[in-house]
């Protein structure tokens, strides 16, 4: 019979092996498995830590924390890489090796999440579709690009956390907020403490339970409910009177499925919440939900009004 | 009934057998149930290999159960050691995300590949987080098959020894 450490040698060249996506030899694994009931506890075990931690590499920046003064040549490859891996993508910035930012993106294709644990214990959840970039040296600062992110900002006065998105800056005060931007149009909801829209320019204060809409006919201010902030995480989006355009863009996000809306309904409010489970199953329903009817649209669907 | 179902019923004997290898015990026939409905609910395009889908399938609810029942006794261990440093849910931490992952974790993780290697590490990152095939990953570094699944042997070697360190502290 095999030793202790025999068995763990082989638990982990069965995690190794069947952790690979074309792995097929799945009848002799299950003989193995068989032998002895200390195969599977181990195989368990090593399964289970080696997920736990894959989750905090995953979480880390996509490169190891570069030493001082050894600047790290860019590998051409990693952007090949990066431009390949399906669902989610991580790719260094450019000037990732420059002395002073450190820029690094995070993006989500559409229908993917993922959450970014920071350094400080402050994290953020992408929503599908969302591009951020990240700076190595100043990881108290954040851009989004595009899309959908929530921030959980360990509040720091001394070094406050900012968000750029757009020509706009967000400045937390011990903050839980969401934020979506899509070309033209930034909204922001908070969720916990406060945030500072802009406090170089108009330098709004948002509370919990505020909301802003930032686009081209200037910056509104409304309420929203304080725990649906973020809802999407969960599968669930809240509105009040958003333009069936943007709903329309964050279902889209959510599911991965290009979703457009006829002009005539581009602007009309939608007030309600959306589960996007029911939606996922049946996208035909979200027509019904909007008063509307769902149209099939090369891959994906049209909001068009009903006849 | 789909082609995979079928699949499922011809393998069903197998299956049962698989999951009783895994340790289910008596709950082997609720957890093939489980397998059951989890196919149906899934609406997937053609397999290419439906036998070893439903291995795999049935692979990953056994690691699910496992995963489940130990993250709920470590939690339970961290309740009751109390103000250890990452308790979730202190009013003062802004902390809807419950399953924030301990700094320490992630400082350990950082640590543990950076002792494998440069190129380890990469091939760990490219199989375990971009999900690549290992036959793909040696053939895009150009190495050969056996040197990616020893580089990835000695990731999660590292990768696991951290984890038990922070287990055992």
């Amino acid at each position: 019979m095999t030793g202790q450490d025999g068995v763990e040698q082989a638990a982990l060249d069965w995690a190794t092996r069947t952790g690979d996506p074309a792995f097929a030899e799945w009848e002799t694994f299950a003989a193995w498995l068989e032998a002895d009931p200390r195969h599977a506890a181990a195989y368990h075990a090593i399964s289970a830590e080696v997920a736990e931690m894959t989750e905090a590499v995953a979480a880390l920046p996509a490169e190891p924390t570069q030493r001082e003064g050894t600047p790290r040549r860019p590998d051409p490859r990693r952007w090949m890489a990066g431009a390949l891996a399906a669902s989610l993508v991580a790719t260094v910035g450019i000037g990732a090796w420059e002395r002073r930012a450190q820029p690094y993106a995070v993006e989500t294709a559409d229908g993917t999440t993922r959450t970014i644990a920071l350094a400080d214990g402050s994290s953020i959840a992408l929503n599908g579709g969302t591009k951020l970039v990240l700076d190595r040296r100043d990881t108290r600062l954040a851009r989004l690009e595009r899309g959908e992110a929530l921030f959980s900002v360990r509040h720091d006065a001394a070094r406050p956390f900012r968000v750029d998105v757009g020509q706009d800056r967000l400045v937390d005060i011990g903050t839980v907020f969401d934020v979506t931007h899509a070309p033209g149009v930034t909204r922001v909801a908070v969720g916990e403490g406060a945030v500072i829209f802009n406090p170089e320019g108009e330098k709004v204060r948002l509370d919990a339970g505020r909301a802003l809409r930032s686009g081209a006919d200037g910056v509104v201010v409304s309420d929203v409910a304080a725990h649906s902030v973020g809802g999407w995480r969960s599968g669930r989006l809240d509105y009040d009177g958003a333009p069936l355009r943007e709903v329309a863009a964050d279902v889209a996000r959510a599911l991965g499925r290009p979703i457009t809306v006829a002009p005539d309904l581009a602007e009309r409010p939608f007030r309600g919440t959306i589960q996007l489970d029911g939606i996922t199953r049946d996208p035909a329903g979200l027509g019904a939900l909007v008063g509307a009817r769902m149209q099939r649209a090369g891959q994906g669907w049209e909001i068009v009004a009903t006849p | 009934m789909s082609g995979l179902e079928a699949i499922f019923l011809s393998h069903r004997d197998a299956l049962l057998r698989f999951l009783r290898a895994h340790g289910a015990g008596d709950a082997a026939e609720d957890v093939l149930h489980e397998l059951w409905l989890k196919l149906q609910a899934a609406q997937t395009g053609p397999i290419a290999s439906p036998t070893g889908y439903l291995y795999r399938a049935a692979n990953n609810l056994m690691l699910d159960r496992y995963r489940a029942e130990r993250q709920s006794s470590l939690r339970d261990r961290a309740w009751s050691e109390a103000a250890g440093p990452v308790v979730p849910d202190r009013s003062e931490d802004p902390s809807p995300e419950r399953a924030l992952i301990a700094r320490e974790t992630l400082a350990a993780a950082d640590a543990a590949l950076a002792t494998v290697g440069e190129r380890a590490a990469r091939i760990f990152r490219r199989h375990r987080i971009d999900n690549v095939a290992q036959k793909a990953i040696a053939a895009e570094m150009g190495l050969s098959l056996s040197t990616v699944e020893a580089d990835l042997r000695k990731a999660m070697r590292a990768l696991i020894d951290a984890r038990r360190r922070i287990d055992e502290a």
